[in-house]
């Protein structure tokens, strides 16, 4: 099958008005702007057969050989070739930001400096790659497919495929990770559900690793500009930042223009830092399309930030944190609006930042002890402070879709409960979190709590696992589903105790009258079973069923943003400190990390060992940027220089040191039981920590690193260079 | 010289014990043993993550030790005796004691990689490892959710080298 | 990722396994398949017959024989690690092993496959350039020693020819005295080395001797010689030591992971670090 049998598929529609659109096609066809473009699809009985046929088919493909654009200088260059020669240059999205009273406190500034930074191209790489299985059968297509959002998956493949949406069934059974990348809903999925329809058999696909690394999306790969001005005292007065995002071919639905935009809204995070000025622009490749990765912008923004505030310090010669503290968010100051517009409700700041210091500061003592010896190992710490947007809206994303979220609730003749949601579980505890709070909700134990999700026929449309949203609008819909059926609960208990409803109250698995302890009680079984099946048990016009379906939308959320470009774009806003301790050899330029602290503060927690593993692990996959993984082309051919996971240096149990963590809880004021997310927070700190400290250590050589990843060889090179200089 | 069209539809017959019951099949050289267990076998608690033999999630016990399915093919597998995921619990369901450290350590998130960690800690886990030895050991399975860090817990007891 | 098609046999002699290799020329052996099943799945290999000798008892022995530990073609990399014949005659082999891949790797990998392989960065043919190892290798004709110095011609091309089998490696034993060390540098636990070095060296009262192999660095193997007669000299100042380094690797790898200066000043680390193992100063 290639581009001309999908023809009468449809094509996926450009929503995002900032953008110029891409028409991405399901196959394509005489232009392919990417090595990993899906050009062919085989259906063979077997993988091995499929790809003995694909191998024959490539070797008769005719293919004219266009000169590649694979830089952000070439993409912006004059004599560019045009990637889609309709918009007369390289740029998907380009956003001038105009704030005269920004660059009036830049000329008045007594410094200046101008720096260029810059953020490796990464991939959000589950160990699951993906994959889909498609089946059309009496006139119904079913989907199953690892996806993190099972509605908005439907909703494409139905309008592509001409379905009515009804007869498009979605599951997304165990999904094996998705850290963003399985947000999309990418053609393959497309391909095989019209396979399935046109051959009237099941069609599977399973991604294989190779394909992974060139189909799946890759993120990050930003540069940022800024101009600096500061004085003598280390009192950063503004900062103008250009943020310049190679985004690929574009080529994959929801576009990858919106980590940019995320970037410089949350650059200036823990600080109150009011004259900032960002531009965003998004540039065209022949790479791979860029996409949603966990993070979502905050690590390049905020890596950016914290380089500048220790270049500041080195200028000055203060401690960096004594140039942060001044800055630091106070809670006295909440809510703060940001530059970009984003309302920080609550949170920590402060207390976050002066226990990392502490616990820093102690590590740094220990770890120099431990290397006194070894003239040839510097020991540095370095901090940073950010905050974690969650909640946001799916609409500046989409242009489709905003953020909130949806239960069901139907209490079971024998008095437990199925709860239906429209989030997802991708392995970051969704299921056990959802089952703990709706029982609490419900009153009931855990065992007695089924939990339905990622299924578009048995869950309510909902938008799926992304942007640390899950716990809050899950929370906030299951709470007010919830409500409804324990009110009705409540009317029949009162029935049943001969009381009034108002003075029926639900402990233990029991409702009972107020203030009677010891007293009659009657259970969850028996107001169910006389709710749902003895109905003629119920008091008189009182009808049957115990159920009810909510949804929840955080109130203050905005999705357009106003005349100035500022949008409060997420809910609520989780705070977080890092404090990473690195011993640097100078032989060979190894780094490690010997100690890593997170102080975080993600407002009310749930479930304390779901907390810590999302934390832990976004620090890993932070690690992993800060110093590992890298998707680097040849600027030639166009070719990638990564074919698996040799090349593509995921980072073992070996390299992924002991993360220590402690938590501050500032709840939501906004949010149901005062819940913010943690999905992404991990990941934001360690570009920055890390950097900070290696540069800490290597103050001797006048490191300053402005660009990830930092590896050994890069380490060197500056030794090397710090060396001939002086 | 083979031909191409008899090597194509060449079927080896072999016999071997997986999880204590004997299998026979009649397999093409070319499938991995990864494969003959997920789709011959449907013993789908083998992972596949890389087909390169560096991510660790297809391992299985090749005759007591740890081995890459992915990179070991079904005719090699002739005679032996293997072990996967599903031949880790009890018949009854009940789980081994590496099953029950990572459930008691929350070691795992998505489980993707989890089949691939318990059968390498079964086959190469010694009493007495160090954290570094073990950190060094299970190297060779990466997962991409949790940090290791509840993995490396769960390991350290079932090594029994916890420190007071 | 899967392999193409393939014809497979598992002969039950030496002999039988020449006459399967020498019926086709695109066989290929498969001992434990760790570095030839990877290639086939990315189908960068694609062989039209495997001739599977990982079951040849003829094949499966390590044993001290004229001052030389034999390690046949059948022995897996584990089973040479824990080998108590190795370690008692041959130091370096398990010292190289431990930094081979990974124990599921090594569980199936074999010593012969390894060294046949002909990775640069791989450690075993390293280990065999600086012993002065020997190959014995068959085909159908017959059989034929090379030397180490003489197999590894480049990247992954070694001596052996069409339809030749390594059946055994003989590395000579230690001599008293002998202190033994592998050092490398790789980005990731289990990696293959941008750098490493295998040293077997005496220090004790005479002249220090060492012999030198790299790897990583070349693009086969290195014997380094003008650094092993540096370290004979008894005196060698950091200067003099870059410049043997120099000498003895004088294009360097440069790639994707480390350009060439990057890994001359690793080795340059490694060997230091190497020699202190062998107890010689620092
Ligand atoms: C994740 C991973 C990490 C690894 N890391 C390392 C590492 O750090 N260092 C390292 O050295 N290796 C490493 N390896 C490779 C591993 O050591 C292989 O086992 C070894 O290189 C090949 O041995 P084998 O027995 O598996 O050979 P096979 O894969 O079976 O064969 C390899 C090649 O040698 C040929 N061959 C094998 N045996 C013979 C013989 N007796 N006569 C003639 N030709 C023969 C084959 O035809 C084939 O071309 C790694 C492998 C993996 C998958
Ligand atoms: S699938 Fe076998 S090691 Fe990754
Ligand atoms: S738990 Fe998801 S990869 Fe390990």
């Amino acid at each position: 099958m290639t581009a001309d049998d999908v023809d009468d598929v449809g094509t996926y529609p450009d929503y995002i008005v900032i953008n110029k659109p891409v028409n991405q096609r399901p196959l394509r066809g005489d232009v392919v702007r990417y090595v990993g473009a899906p050009i062919a699809a085989v259906a063979a009985t077997d993988r091995y057969a499929a790809e003995d046929a694909v191998e024959a088919l490539a070797a008769t493909l005719e293919i004219d050989e266009l000169s590649p654009v694979m830089t952000v200088e070439q993409a912006t260059s004059d004599e560019a070739p045009l990637l889609y020669p309709e918009w007369g240059d390289n740029k998907v999205v380009d956003l001038v930001g105009d704030r005269p009273e920004v660059r009036a406190a830049l000329d008045a500034a007594p410094h200046r400096f101008t720096e260029t930074y810059v953020v490796q191209r990464q991939t959000p790489l589950p160990m699951e790659t993906r994959g889909v299985v498609a089946e059309y059968r009496d006139g119904r297509l079913s989907v199953w497919v690892s996806h993190q959002s099972p509605h908005i998956a439907r909703t494409t493949y139905a309008m592509l495929l001409g379905l009515r949406e009804a007869d498009v069934r979605v599951v997304c059974p165990r999904v094996g990770g998705g850290f963003g990348g399985k947000t999309h809903v990418y053609s393959e999925e497309i391909v095989v559900a019209h396979l399935a329809m046109k051959l009237g058999r099941p069609v599977r696909w399973i991604e294989d690793r190779a394909e992974h690394l060139v189909a799946s999306v890759h993120a990050r790969d930003q540069r940022h500009v800024v101009d600096v001005g500061y004085d003598d005292e280390g009192h950063i007065h503004a900062m103008r930042c250009h943020v310049i995002c190679d985004v690929g071919s574009g080529e994959v639905f929801m576009a990858g223009t919106c980590p940019s935009l995320v970037s410089g809204g949350v650059m200036t995070g823990s600080y109150d830092f009011p004259n900032l000025e960002v531009s965003t622009t998004c540039v065209v490749t022949n790479k791979t399309p860029a996409g949603a990765y966990r993070g979502f912008g905050a690590p390049e923004g905020v890596f950016v930030m914290e380089r500048v505030i220790e270049r500041v310090a080195r200028l000055v010669g203060k401690d960096p944190n004594d140039v942060r503290a001044p800055m630091i968010l106070q809670q006295s100051q909440m809510p703060y609006t940001m530059p970009g517009g984003g309302r920080i409700d609550s949170g920590s700041h402060q207390q976050t930042f002066e226990r990392v210091i502490e616990l820093g500061t102690e590590a740094l003592q220990r770890v120099q002890a431990r290397f006194e010896d070894d003239p040839k190992v510097r020991v540095g710490v370095g901090y940073t402070n950010y905050v974690e947007p969650c909640v946001p809206t799916y609409f500046a994303t989409t242009g489709h879709w905003a953020g909130y979220d949806a239960a069901t609730i139907r209490i079971e003749p024998d008095g437990g409960a199925t709860v239906a949601v429209g989030v997802a579980e991708i392995g970051q505890g969704m299921v056990v979190t959802t089952r703990m709070l709706a029982a609490d909700a419900l009153g009931m134990n855990l065992d007695d709590v089924a939990v339905v999700m990622g299924d578009t026929d048995r869950a309510p449309y909902g938008l799926g696992a992304w942007g640390s949203r899950g716990a809050v609008v899950m929370a906030g819909s299951v709470v007010k589903a919830a409500e409804v059926v324990l009110d009705k609960a409540r009317v029949i208990a009162a029935h049943k105790l001969e009381a009034a409803a108002a003075d029926v109250v639900l402990e233990d698995g029991a409702f009972t009258v107020r203030g009677s302890p010891g007293g009659t009680a009657v259970t969850w079984a028996e107001v169910a079973t006389a709710g749902v099946i003895r109905t003629i048990e119920l008091p008189k016009g009182l009808e049957g069923g115990l159920d009810a379906a909510a949804t929840y939308e955080p109130y203050a959320l905005e999705h357009f943003p106003d005349e100035s470009g500022r949008i409060h774009a997420a809910a609520t806003w989780s705070n977080a400190a890092h404090a990473a301790v690195v011993a640097v050899d100078l032989r060979s330029g190894h780094i490690s990390i010997e100690e890593y602290f997170v102080v975080h503060d993600c407002g009310t927690i749930i479930h304390p060992n779901v907390v810590e593993g999302q934390i832990v692990g976004g620090v890993a996959q932070g690690i992993a940027g800060a110093m590992y993984e890298n998707l680097p082309y040849d600027p030639e051919t166009g070719q990638p220089q990564f074919a698996s996971f040799m090349e593509y240096l995921v980072p073992t149990m070996s390299e992924i040191p002991p993360v220590q963590t402690e938590h501050f809880e500032s709840p939501a004021p906004e949010m149901p039981l005062g819940i913010k997310g943690v999905g992404e927070a991990g990941t934001i700190g360690p570009p920055a920590a890390i950097t900070n400290a290696v540069c800490f250590a290597l103050a001797d050589y006048h490191l300053d690193i402005t660009e990830t990843p930092v590896t050994p060889m890069t380490i060197r090179a500056a030794i090397r260079g710090s060396k001939d200089r002086t | 010289m083979t031909s191409d069209t008899t090597a194509e539809n060449r079927r080896v017959p072999i016999r071997l014990r997986v999880n204590g019951s004997t299998e026979s099949a009649a397999v093409p050289p070319r499938l991995l043993l990864s494969d003959f267990l997920r789709e011959g076998l449907g013993l789908t608690g083998t992972h596949v993550g890389c087909e390169h033999g560096v991510c660790g999630a297809c391992t299985v016990l090749i005759d007591g030790t740890a081995a890459r399915s992915c990179l070991t093919l079904a005719v090699q597998a002739d005679e032996a005796d293997i072990t996967t995921i599903e031949g880790l619990a009890e018949p009854d369901g009940t789980l081994s004691t590496v099953q029950q450290a990572f459930a008691d350590h929350f070691s795992l998130q998505c489980g993707f990689c989890t089949a691939g960690f318990l059968m390498s800690i079964a086959g190469e886990l010694e009493q007495g490892m160090t954290e570094p030895e073990i950190r060094e050991l299970l190297s060779g399975n990466l997962c991409r959710c949790t940090g290791y860090q509840s993995i490396v817990e769960a390991a350290v007891e079932l090594a029994g080298t916890r420190e007071a | 990722m899967k392999p193409a098609v393939f014809d497979y046999v598992r002969p039950s002699s030496v002999q039988d396994a020449v006459s399967a290799l020498a019926s086709d020329p695109d066989a290929k052996v498969i001992a434990g398949g760790q570095s030839l099943v990877p290639l086939m799945n990315f189908r960068l290999a694609s062989p039209t017959l495997l001739v599977d000798i990982s079951r040849l008892d003829e094949l499966d022995f390590i044993e001290v024989r004229d001052d030389k530990l034999c390690i046949g073609a059948g022995v897996r990399q584990r089973e040479a690690e824990r080998s108590v014949v190795a370690a008692r005659s041959c130091a370096l082999v398990a010292a190289a092993l431990r930094w081979v891949g990974h124990p599921q790797i090594r569980n199936r990998g074999t010593v012969c496959g390894s060294l046949a392989h002909g990775d640069p960065s791989s450690e075993l043919p390293a280990v065999a350039v600086a012993t002065d190892a020997e190959f014995i290798v068959r085909n159908r004709t017959g059989e034929r020693v090379i030397a180490a110095r003489d197999f590894y011609l480049a990247p992954f091309w070694t001596a052996l020819e069409e339809g030749d089998l390594l059946t055994e490696v003989r590395l000579p034993v230690d001599t008293p005295g002998i202190q033994s060390s592998v050092r490398e540098y790789a980005r990731r636990s289990g990696d293959f080395a941008i750098a490493g070095v295998a040293i077997r060296g005496t220090s004790g009262d005479g002249t220090p001797r060492a012999s030198v192999g790299a790897f990583g660095v070349a693009s086969a193997p290195v014997r380094m010689t003008a650094t092993e007669r540096l370290i004979e000299s008894g005196d060698y100042s950091q200067s003099a030591l870059d410049d043997a380094i120099a000498t003895d690797v004088p294009s360097p790898t440069s790639d994707g992971q480390a350009d060439g200066t990057y890994r001359l000043e690793l080795l340059g680390e490694l060997v230091i670090l190497a020699l202190a193992d062998c107890g010689g100063r620092r």
